[in-house]
């Protein structure tokens, strides 16, 4: 430990060092990797992963809002998910950053909001199919005309026998074999969900899995071969390198990827949040070599959630260093939307959430007040269409309800009204605490009309046209 | 006319609710008379109120005693062609 010490002499500056190259604020912060290669130590020796190169890498985020997302909620009219798919498709953009969502396709409701989908003609997300692991149900995929669906082979012994009743590891192979077969001779491209891979035993049985389906997939034209999704079914995958396997991120991608020789592009990592690591390991997924995150809109999946797919999106940026034609505004227009339709999302979530970048804080209001970017994480007003807010409480202070009062009024620069000429309304804040006892936040209703009474002028000048 | 001083005391003394006999020019509006952040600014808008000026923002709210008040008001009224009793 004694050796790293060093000395560390000051860089004295008389300008700021905003850091632009990584916080260029008119997109979200970016991530630079070293060009030296990630060494990671699996089955004892070392190993080498390029995470630089994932700028030149296609990763891609796929959606499954209307199958786990769905899970976790009263079912959606065939009309929202018609909108929100329409939404996605514009998020997403032209090059298919959102490259594909899964449907289910069971009920008459299911194969007509799949029909009216994909009548609006958009390129992406492509649309594919979600399956029980059983033969016939391929008939459904052939006659929705789907050229991919997913299908459930979980993986973990708890599963396996458990859940399914196999006698054997054998058994249960066979059995998936079987219908990935069929799926196959269907001229349908299968998607093994290996279900619980983070609780499996992984020499055991996932990579013996996984070889037979790659000899399985060398059999057929390469736009059917076989692709496999790790399912992190209840949270447990961890992305600290030196984890060992099966909770290991980094080591799963690894054997999938160059052991059993799956490429990237058809490989897909489906996490879960209960252990809060859900965006993490996605993003971890990624860079060691997994070609698409599964996610679904906000998280919003079964119990804890998935990968929020918002959250990719602002990681895709960043990784990336470009929008890629991806429309971030399309964020907050689908949140609106989602709590129009009763969906909650917390006020504090991020990206999304009525207050993500609301400040309560009198000394960060100062700080919004002389430059916002001192506490805003990248311009949301350009991406998001949200610019910084301030709650006044009885700790925003007279900075706060200067912040307030021009962002109400839509002043920047010198336009901007100072403090002096406000002291009116701060004063009437400090009061409602201090005089009345008041113990709640001051509602923007409450403050509008009081900016109306003590600011006349101000008022008839600047009022807000609605 | 009253003085600057005079002048300045009587705004303090009605802000803060402070007896005018007790301040003197080396007191400190936040320290000695316990000026809050919503009072700093209720003194500079009352100061520019009762002398007919307008005053720079922060160069306002950066002036912490009485006698800089006094000072810092004489050379902003004499900016800006307004009368006093020095």
């Amino acid at each position: 430990m004694d050796k790293a010490r060093k000395q560390h002499s000051l860089v004295d500056a008389q300008r700021p060092n905003l850091l632009e190259d990584t916080f260029p604020y008119n997109l979200p912060p970016l991530i630079h990797f070293s060009q030296q290669p990630v060494i990671e130590q699996i089955d004892g020796k070392p190993v080498e992963f390029d995470f630089a190169g994932i700028k030149d890498r296609d990763i891609v985020i796929t959606d499954t809002t209307f199958r786990d997302g769905q899970q976790a909620r009263p079912p959606y009219t065939i009309d929202q998910m018609v909108h929100i798919y329409d939404r996605l498709a514009r998020l997403g953009g032209p090059n298919g950053v959102i490259r594909q969502t899964e449907f289910f396709l069971y009920t008459k409701n299911d194969r007509e909001t799949l029909d009216r989908c994909r009548a609006l003609g958009h390129t992406y997300p492509e649309c594919t199919g979600w399956i029980r692991a059983v033969k016939g149900d391929f008939r459904l995929v052939k006659e929705a005309g789907l050229k991919e669906t997913g299908m459930l082979t979980s993986c973990s012994d708890y599963h396996i026998f458990q859940k399914l009743r196999f006698r054997s590891r054998a058994e249960c192979i066979d059995s998936y074999c079987e219908v990935v077969a069929a799926a196959l001779e269907a001229g349908v491209r299968p998607r093994c969900h290996l279900e619980d891979v983070t609780r499996a035993d992984i020499d055991g049985f996932v990579l013996p899995f996984v070889d037979r389906l790659m000899e399985m997939s060398s059999q057929v034209p390469d736009e059917q071969s076989v692709k496999i999704r790790l399912c992190d079914t209840l949270g447990f995958g961890v992305c600290y390198p030196g984890a060992e396997l099966p909770r290991s991120v980094p080591k799963l991608i690894y054997k999938i990827n160059r052991e059993c020789g799956v490429p990237s592009e058809r490989i897909e990592w489906h996490g879960h949040n209960d252990f809060h690591r859900v965006h993490a390991n996605a993003a971890t997924a990624w860079l060691y070599g997994c070609g698409a995150v599964n996610t679904t809109l906000f998280g919003f999946g079964e119990r804890t959630g998935n990968p929020p797919l918002e959250s990719a999106i602002i990681e895709y940026i960043s990784l990336k260093g470009g929008p890629c034609g991806i429309d971030t505004l399309v964020i907050s227009e689908l949140a609106d939307y989602m709590r129009s339709i009763g969906l909650p999302i917390p006020d504090n979530y991020p990206f999304a959430g009525r207050a993500f970048n609301t400040t309560r804080a009198g000394i960060h209001a100062d700080g919004l007040r002389r430059d916002e970017q001192i506490y805003n994480i990248f311009d949301t007003a350009l991406l998001l269409g949200r610019p910084p807010r301030v709650a006044i409480t009885d700790k925003s202070g007279t900075d706060g309800v200067v912040h307030w009062v021009n962002e109400f009024f839509g002043l920047k620069g010198d336009d901007r009204i100072n403090k002096i000429r406000l002291h009116k309304l701060a004063r009437w804040v400090i009061d409602q605490y201090e005089e009345h006892g008041r113990l709640t936040t001051i509602s923007d209703e409450e403050l509008e009309a009081k900016t109306k009474e003590l600011l006349p002028d101000y008022w008839e000048k600047y009022k807000p046209v609605r | 006319m009253a003085t600057v001083e005079e002048r300045v005391k009587a705004v303090t003394a009605r802000i803060l609710k402070v007896d005018p006999k007790q301040i003197k020019p080396e007191h400190n509006f936040t320290v000695d008379l316990g000026a809050s952040s919503v009072q700093s600014v209720e003194l500079v808008a009352s100061f520019e109120e009762e002398f007919g000026i307008e005053m720079e923002e922060d160069a306002a709210l950066s002036v912490q005693s009485i006698g800089g008040a006094v000072e810092f008001i004489t050379g902003v009224c004499k900016e800006q062609g307004v009368d006093i009793e020095e």
